[in-house]
């Protein structure tokens, strides 16, 4: 028998058709039911015009919708002959304000999803504190704003750079706001300074600290989801960034990737019309997010937890919130690398000169976002967008599960549904 | 169900077809514990709240106060029941209804989908003919793509508080949406002397010229309330889109429209020819200062 749940809390919503054995999960499709179409939205206007739309797909990631389509649009300029240079300090603002936006993400996941998931499982008690998700991810993007004007929304970077020029007095409240997060998280949710944590090596290590972070931790044992949620153990990065490294991994091991090898292909949800595609890497599933990023670049905490415990929804979950400090780090170090002497915006031909096509990848916070854009004189022809949720959860089939499929199978549904909100589910990105 | 009373006031934040942005802009509120801890909340979609979707979606409780995030299409769905169901049952009683967004005050991003079905509560972009025109006086617009989060948390304070709300001909608050966008903005001085900003990245130079700027069109406070608490649109050279306007989303968002010249929409209220002959006037004086760089790092480095 076939049943159906609704799950809400995840940027909207989706539906998931449970086939259960014996109280296990023997399959189950993912539907998302709600459709937008901002693609469409797209063709006729101008170029610079999507720079306005793409970030209203997503109230949490628009940030990284805004980015993918500047990198697409500077690709249009270079295919047609008129290639744009960024300068360091525009590159550096950009990597900056996307960083942020993804710490605000994982913010807001491990107090306003993941520990409330986890307190409905009988035995497991955490202190329910969701504001204090909200109120870190405040801190995060007042700095992101400093540069960008405003979050959500902003539209900030153009072709050529960015509009703001920030003068030392405001990189300095950047600076100190990213303090107050950091002394933050410390203080509420590692229990531990950030770099101690960074250090980390080995999941003992948690037992040393006590935090939100290690009861966390102690709670998904005590679930034993070291034990459980497994995937394909097949990770993707197709954002360059320098928090990253652009690579497929066959567990830990990593290999080429060739972005035209990346299709779409209709979800497989015979109950009911879903309107996300999958997103496929030569016709094969990947997962996608912080786990996979973290992998890519050798963080020794996050291989050691694979080497024990896989590609589990252990370590899913704790690379979520390891990214956090992470990145933390990254965007701390990005401050003090802006170099105010140099241009925010270089100056390009006009765009009505561009008849091209670009492509603009970047890492979102549940992994890559891609933008193509065709434009004849500027003018969008054709605008595709492919988001992570799209990767992490396709709906395939039995014999080809998507990786959040896999990882509910075999599971009881409680279970199955923590799982699926661990690859932390962005429902209004997915069926933009 | 009144409001000051004993128990809480209820409040039930639903969506229509919506980017969730209302709804993240929401969590920036600096007091927002303080501010939830005077109301029941009973839906949410990313906080804990009262009752589940499917809970809200089988339409048996009431609320005090609505928020509506999301632009209305009465065949969308929430748990699968349109929202044709939903918004009218709970509108019915609730004392106060709060139309969250540019969407749901006029339809919005998502008005072009569906543009025969789709509106905001009360406004089919300019024109009345959204679900709710018959409870007019109990529904405040709060127009903004997205809304900041203070203009809500006012609203919000001054209806527990019971003022009265003066609302402008479109039902905002005239508290918030009296003035322009451009009251506020640092770069005024160059507006004052039409001295226009020389491309995009940099301090000087007003945005209204050529780089499209709507700031003198709008009705918003986002520079007399900054965003984030800190900054704005034009404070980092992003012209304004006008994103509380009911002609949101507008196209060529980066570039003024001229006629010989001269923005073809000069700022509201202004008579084209005041505005000609003041822009005419200040143009003939080349005021240095204005025309130099604040600060040049590379001269000093």
């Amino acid at each position: 028998m076939i049943t159906k749940e609704i799950i809400d809390h995840i940027e909207g919503e989706a539906s998931l058709y449970f086939e259960m054995q014996e109280k296990r999960v023997d399959f189950v499709t993912v539907v998302f039911p709600h459709f937008r179409g901002m693609e469409n939205m797209l063709k006729g206007k101008s170029a610079l015009d999507a720079l306005v739309i793409t970030p209203r797909v997503c109230g949490i990631c628009g940030h990284a919708h805004l980015m993918a389509t500047v990198r697409a649009i500077e690709d249009a300029y270079k295919n047609s002959g008129h290639p744009i240079e960024v300068s360091n300090k525009a590159q550096n603002m950009r990597e900056l304000t996307l960083t942020l936006e993804i710490i605000q993400n994982h913010l807001k996941w491990l107090y306003l999803v993941l520990i409330p998931q986890l307190n409905n499982f009988e035995n497991i008690t955490l202190s329910l504190t969701p504001l204090k998700g909200a109120y870190g991810a405040s801190l995060a993007t007042k700095a992101l704003a400093i540069l960008a004007g405003q979050w959500p929304h902003s539209s900030y970077m153009i072709p050529g750079g960015v509009t703001s020029d920030p003068t030392y007095i405001e990189l300095m409240q950047l600076r100190a706001h990213l303090e107050k997060l950091s002394d933050f998280l410390e203080k509420e949710t590692l229990g531990t300074t950030v770099q101690n944590f960074l250090s980390f090596e080995s999941c003992k290590n948690f037992n040393k600290i006590a935090s939100d972070v290690s009861s966390v931790e102690q709670a998904l044992f005590d679930l034993r989801m070291h034990k459980k949620g497994f995937s394909h153990d097949d990770f993707i990065v197709l954002g360059e960034h320098r928090f990253t490294q652009i690579a497929k991994s066959r567990a830990t091991r990593l290999y080429n990737v060739d972005i035209t090898k990346v299709h779409v292909e209709d979800a497989f949800s015979p109950q009911e019309k879903s309107y996300a595609k999958n997103a496929l890497y030569k016709n094969a599933f990947y997962e996608t997010g912080p786990l996979a990023r973290l992998i890519s670049k050798d963080v020794k905490l996050i291989k050691n937890m694979h080497r024990r415990y896989k590609d589990s929804n252990y370590t899913r979950a704790m690379a979520r919130i390891y990214e956090m400090v992470y990145l933390l780090q990254h965007s701390l170090d990005l401050v003090k690398e802006i170099d105010i002497t140099q241009d925010s915006c270089t100056k390009s031909v006009t765009l009505s000169k561009v008849t091209a096509q670009g492509i603009g990848v970047v890492e979102a916070p549940r992994g890559p976002l891609i933008h193509k854009i065709k434009l004849k004189e500027g003018i969008i022809e054709r605008y595709e967008i492919i988001t992570p949720t799209q990767w992490n959860i396709s709906s395939g089939t039995k014999l080809k599960p998507s990786p959040a499929q896999k990882a509910m199978i075999g599971l009881n549904k409680q279970e199955a549904e923590f799982v699926f909100r661990t690859f932390d589910v962005c429902s209004v990105c997915t069926t933009h | 169900m009144h409001l000051n009373t004993e128990t809480k006031p209820k409040l039930l934040w639903l969506q229509g077809v919506t980017c969730n942005g209302n709804s993240h802009s929401f969590l920036n509120l600096e007091s927002l514990e303080q501010l939830l801890d005077k109301f029941e909340l009973l839906y949410h979609p990313l906080l804990a709240s009262t009752f589940s979707l499917s809970e809200i979606t089988s339409l048996q409780n009431s609320c005090d106060i609505l928020i509506f995030e999301g632009t209305y299409d009465p065949e969308f769905t929430r748990n699968n029941i349109p929202l044709k169901e939903i918004l009218p049952y709970y509108a019915l009683h609730a004392e106060h209804i709060i139309a969250l967004g540019t969407c749901a005050s006029f339809g919005g991003m998502f008005q072009s989908l569906a543009p025969e079905r789709n509106s905001g509560l009360l406004y089919k972009v300019e024109e009345e003919g959204g679900p709710l025109i018959a409870y007019k006086k109990r529904v405040i617009n709060l127009s903004g793509c997205p809304v900041h989060p203070e203009w809500l948390a006012t609203t919000l304070q001054m209806l527990l508080a019971k003022h009265t709300i003066v609302v402008d001909d479109l039902q905002r608050p005239r508290e918030l949406y009296s003035s322009l966008a451009h009251h506020g903005c640092t770069r005024n001085e160059y507006f004052e002397w039409k001295v226009d900003t020389k491309g995009f990245g940099l301090k000087e130079g007003c945005l209204f010229y050529e780089q499209g700027c709507r700031a003198p069109l709008t009705h918003a406070s986002c520079n007399t309330i900054l965003w984030n608490e800190v900054s704005s649109k034009t404070r980092v050279g992003t012209p304004c889109f006008g994103c509380t306007e009911p002609s949101f989303p507008r196209t060529n968002y980066f570039q003024t429209k001229t006629n010989m010249s001269i923005p073809q929409d000069v700022p509201l209220g202004v008579s084209k020819r005041a505005y000609l002959t003041v822009a005419g006037m200040a143009k003939t004086f080349h005021i240095k200062r204005l025309e130099g760089v604040l600060i040049d790092y590379k001269r000093d480095h």
